[in-house]
């Protein structure tokens, strides 16, 4: 057996709902590159996330092919005449998936595509859980005013006091209201393929409403600087889960203590959000493994060591990328770019 | 009169301090304890329950001590743990919205009257605040 690749490159050919589904998995996947994506169809949808992500692509499979490089072709189209063309102009290196062989791994990405939506939500709801404190805080404080108030209102004869405990109780309800309402936007399962404008200063700050029933932020002085920006294309749930996520990492690093720094800006066509806290930093050879799955640094039952595994996940989903920055002792800063014209 | 004591010379019921980050607690702990015949102190977190049972220009009676333990600046763990040891003759009772049975043991064990959970029903209140009032009195007595 000859040495296998260490990274092997992949150009896929077809970049329709197969194409993309499997260049959604190589993007995440480690050992694997995907050098090229083609496509006849300059409106396939795998052509677009190809793009933001900053793969080349081509109209013609064959001008890819010759660029060389490839260790393995992957052809989508399912067309005979297709295949004929490939066997003819592949390097005798380049090995070729097609035909049932690519449609069967096409199937396998898709299952685990699945399986990842699946994750998302698992961990959402997750999270949650480690929001119950925050929660039963915000909910049972006024609960107790509407309780408390109700029992006096049973005894209460003088007129402007019971006006003013009514609208006491109206004003707790409401309260409660909107609690419930924004878990509930939280924690609903919308379909991955769902996109429409976002404003991400929008996403963020909503992120910090959440992110205050998930962690204590009283003592944390936050700051913001966000600049207008372009409307982006992209799933406003899954968006908000990477922004909750961000900043709860944030805050639990710094022991809910310390400076957050929120940043928005408009760069080349993309956004670029940061997310910096203060905390004690990430250990340099720590640095390259925060995003990977059950990677975590905080004490058992604490952390799922899914949440910035799943930010990642969905920035590149979302055709954008995501990257830490650390120096020990000065904190760590994540920055999340997203594409103004997303996939 | 020795600081912060309510003896059975002292008019009315006894003091309770209220410390709560929240405006809606505190009011109704207020109308449920002065309907009760208590006297009221409000603080709206840890630092100002400190300020306010400490304040030597005004040396506050407080008998019992109502703490919530989620607040802004000093917390509630934070403010009981200097009220037992500057005031250990003063019961507290923890209020909190999340319980936390880890917590309520740690705190019982450090010597807090009673972990009570919002929402609470007021004579389930009351009765709490009766018996730390007791064990004030009784306190007070030896000394």
């Amino acid at each position: 057996m000859d040495s296998s690749p260490e990274i092997i490159r992949i150009l896929i050919i077809g970049a329709g709902r197969g194409g993309k589904a499997l260049l959604e998995l190589f993007a995440c996947g480690q050992g694997v590159q995907v050098v090229g994506v083609a496509d006849i169809n300059p409106q396939a949808p795998g052509l677009a996330l190809a793009r933001n992500l900053g793969i080349p692509t081509s109209k013609d499979a064959v001008f890819l092919i010759n660029q060389g490089h490839t260790d393995l072709i992957v052809d989508v189209t399912g067309d005979p005449s297709m295949a004929a063309l490939i066997a003819k102009h592949k390097p005798p290196k380049t090995e070729i998936l097609g035909g049932i062989s690519a449609l069967l791994v096409w199937k396998l990405a898709q299952y685990e595509r699945d399986l990842r939506d699946q994750l998302i939500q698992a961990e959402k709801l997750a999270s949650i859980g480690t929001m119950a404190s925050g929660i039963a805080h915000e909910i049972n404080n006024p609960l107790f005013g509407i309780t408390g108030l109700s029992e006096r209102l049973e005894h209460e004869t003088r007129p402007e006091v019971v006006k003013e405990y009514v609208a006491d109780i109206m004003e707790m309800g409401r309260r409660i209201a909107a609690i419930v309402k924004d878990l509930n936007v939280y924690a609903h399962k919308n379909s991955a393929e769902t996109r429409c404008d976002i404003d991400v200063n929008h996403i963020i700050e909503e992120a910090m409403k959440m992110a205050r029933r998930a962690c204590v932020l009283d003592e944390v002085k936050v700051q913001t600087d966000f600049s207008v920006l372009p409307p982006i294309r992209g799933n406003p749930d899954e968006l908000l889960q990477v922004f909750v996520n961000l900043v709860t990492n944030a805050v639990q690093a710094m022991e809910g203590q310390g400076t957050l720094v929120l940043t928005t800006n408009s760069v080349n066509g993309s956004i670029r959000a940061t997310v910096k806290d203060s905390g004690p930093g990430i250990a340099p050879h720590l640095l390259g493994k925060v995003f990977d799955p059950f990677f975590t640094t905080k004490e058992q039952g604490k952390g799922t060591g899914l949440g910035l595994h799943i930010v990642r996940d969905i920035v590149i989903r979302s055709g954008g990328r995501v990257k830490a920055d650390s120096t020990p002792g000065m904190g760590a800063c994540f920055t999340v770019e997203l594409p103004v014209t997303s996939a | 009169m020795t600081w912060g004591l309510h003896t059975k010379d002292t008019p009315g019921m006894g003091r309770v301090l209220i410390v709560d980050d929240e405006d809606i607690v505190r009011k109704v702990l207020r109308v449920m304890l002065t309907e009760a015949g208590y006297d009221v102190v409000e603080a709206e977190h840890g630092g100002k329950g400190i300020e306010k049972i400490g304040s030597d220009d005004n040396p506050l009676m407080v008998d019992v001590i109502i703490c919530d333990i989620r607040m802004p600046k000093i917390n509630g763990i934070e403010a009981i743990a200097f009220f037992r040891q500057q005031y250990p003759s003063v019961p507290i009772l923890v209020l909190t919205g999340f319980p936390d049975t880890v917590m309520a043991a740690d705190l019982m064990s450090k010597g807090v009257y009673d972990y009570l959970v919002k929402p609470i029903d007021r004579d389930k209140l009351l009765a709490s605040i009766k018996g730390a009032m007791a064990q004030r009195l009784s306190l007070s007595d030896k000394n």
